[in-house]
């Protein structure tokens, strides 16, 4: 890796950030504890509007920002830290526990969880603990264990490993993402970090939020959103099969009867 | 690069794969003279698409096959549209239950559950009946004795039944009842399990209403393209469970497929089709039942609670 190269995308994620405070004002009056600093975190997101067509197999976004007014003397002296959530619309879901019934595994009463994140994600440049205590993350609402289930949740044992099972699955189908060095810092204010949306994202609004800790405190807050919509085809299907579900059924049929007659005619013999 | 996203299913799959995969079951459905379902809806399971949507669009394929196998069996005159009809007005009743009775065990999770046992109960039945029919006649034929044709004409308790009718084509004089039964059942199958009950049908038309061979095919495959149709109707309209874009690379594989497994069909004796047939309803049964019975990765599970 060159120095230029290095340098070029120095410029090129400064002149971004740039058209992005240009385009969207930063929202006003960050939440900043009393008597700390100065410095201000500014973000944007690199695709603010996600369309899903047929050659869609998930996506990475990069958010990335600088650090207004930075203390930092040198890269990487470990004076900021950088959090980003992403958190997509919210979705109800069914968790079910199979036990063992007579030698068949069935399916035990389930449990509803009515508005969860149907995605969240949390990069970091350090250990979210080690960046702010865990009173601090639950208040922001940073992090998994912090995810709020509350109504759904009464605290059981039994409620509790639902919980985690959902986590759980969640993390397994790459909806919910923990990553601790997800966020890198290049030179002395700049930062840098991916997400990556898996193929199976719900359609919506993504909330961005970016919080900038020094010393364990919140010193600035920014935030940014992204529109994850169907296009095209997608859509056109989509729309019709949820707005016009029996013209839907029909069109479904006509294309089956059609091709079937179409194969008949093509390959008859006699 | 083939990769292709389906809009309902949310998911993406590979193109080859599912034309591939509904050329397969169109293959072995054109070989053996059966709808395929019973095939395909578990390999779409198998394969990541939902369930719900592999019931749904399993059945939007078999219209199109079948259109296709009765347009071939209406010219050779081996449609019975008088038990057509009967069959068609107890597979309608049959598939509304199903669609109501799927839309209930959804909601209190128990719809992959009733769905397998179903699929074991059935195809582990058919599958043991055929392969140990198949496998007697060809024992029999190896020893040198003659195989005793079906008695036709003798008279069984369906006879003492009320209402009944005449079908002049398949020259039989029945009560209207076991038609209509046979037709629920099948209707039932269908809208459950996203098959089009061939497999069910036309052993219980020549066993129970003891119609000639060569016309229980063509009346089956005939009544399956109206109540498949209904179930893709009723499904798409009541659950949103329908995806097209995969139907319709199921339903272009399967048209090609199929004609290829008419041919190779035609190579191999009866009693050989029926058995190797019989092997592959077993697999598929035994497949299943494993599912059921082994200890899952995760006895977790989240489904979406709009879904139901």
């Amino acid at each position: 890796m060159g120095v230029s190269r290095l340098g070029l995308l120095l410029l090129f994620v400064m002149l971004l950030g740039g058209a992005a405070r240009a385009q969207a004002p930063v929202p006003p009056a960050p939440v900043v504890k009393p008597g700390t600093s100065q410095e201000k975190v500014q973000a944007d997101i690199s695709t603010r509007q996600i369309t899903i067509q047929s050659n869609f197999t998930g996506i990475e976004i990069l958010i990335f920002g600088s650090v207004d007014f930075s203390d930092a003397r040198m890269p990487a002296s470990g004076t900021y830290d950088v959090i980003a959530v992403v958190r997509g619309p919210n979705d109800s879901v069914v968790v079910r526990k199979k036990t063992r019934v007579a030698g068949l595994w069935i399916n035990g009463p389930g449990k509803t969880y009515t508005d969860i994140p149907s995605f969240y994600a949390v990069l970091s440049s350090r250990p979210i603990r080690a960046i702010a205590s865990d009173d601090t993350l639950r208040e922001l609402g940073i992090g998994l264990s912090a995810l709020d289930f509350s109504r759904d949740t009464a605290g059981s044992p039994q409620e509790q490993s639902f919980k985690s099972a959902l986590i759980r699955l969640m993390e397994e189908r790459n909806l919910y993402t923990v990553n601790d060095s997800g966020v890198v810092f290049i030179g002395r204010s700049l930062f840098r970090g991916t997400v990556a949306l898996p193929v199976n994202l719900s359609t919506g609004l993504y909330l961005v939020d970016v919080y900038l800790f020094r010393d364990g405190d919140l010193a600035s807050r920014t935030n940014g959103s992204l529109e994850v919509t169907k296009a095209g085809m997608e859509a056109t299907i989509y729309n019709l099969a949820f707005h016009k579900p029996f013209l839907y059924g029909l069109l479904g049929i006509a294309i089956a009867v059609l091709a079937g007659l179409m194969g008949w005619f093509a390959f008859r013999r006699d | 690069m083939f990769q292709i996203y389906l809009p309902i299913a949310e998911i993406s799959v590979n193109l080859l794969v599912m034309l591939g995969l509904g050329a397969a079951v169109g293959f072995l459905s054109g070989m053996f003279g059966v709808g395929g379902g019973f095939l395909l809806t578990p390999f779409l399971m198998l394969s990541g698409i939902p369930p719900a949507i592999a019931v749904a669009t399993g059945a939007n394929q078999i219209v199109g096959t079948s259109v296709s196998g009765t347009l071939a069996q209406w010219r050779r005159g081996n449609v019975d549209l008088h038990m057509g009809a009967l069959l068609i007005a107890g597979g309608v009743a049959g598939a509304l239950v199903g669609v109501l009775l799927l839309k209930y065990l959804r909601g209190v999770g128990q719809a992959g559950l009733i769905i397998s046992l179903t699929y074991v109960v059935f195809l582990g039945t058919i599958g043991a009946l055929m392969l140990w029919e198949s496998v007697n006649v060809m024992r029999r034929q190896r020893a040198g004795k003659s195989v005793s044709a079906r008695k036709s004409g003798q008279h069984n308790w369906i006879h003492g039944l009320p209402f009944k009718m005449r079908f002049p084509r398949s020259r039989l004089y029945i009560s209207a009842i076991p038609p209509l039964a046979i037709g629920g059942l099948v209707g039932l199958l269908a809208s459950f399990l996203g098959v089009g009950g061939g497999f069910i049908m036309v052993p219980a038309m020549i066993y129970i209403l003891r119609m000639p061979t060569n016309i229980v095919v063509g009346t089956s495959i005939f009544q399956i393209i109206f109540v498949t149709a209904l179930v893709t109707l009723l499904h798409a309209t009541l659950n949103h469970t329908l995806d097209i874009l995969l139907a319709f690379l199921l339903i272009i594989g399967g048209v090609i497929g199929g004609q290829f497994g008419v041919r190779a069909g035609q190579k191999l004796r009866g009693e050989q089709l029926r058995a190797l047939l019989a092997l592959m309803v077993l697999g598929v049964a035994v497949r299943i039942l494993i599912d059921l019975v082994a200890r899952p990765a995760d006895i977790y599970s989240i489904i979406p609670a709009a879904g139901g």
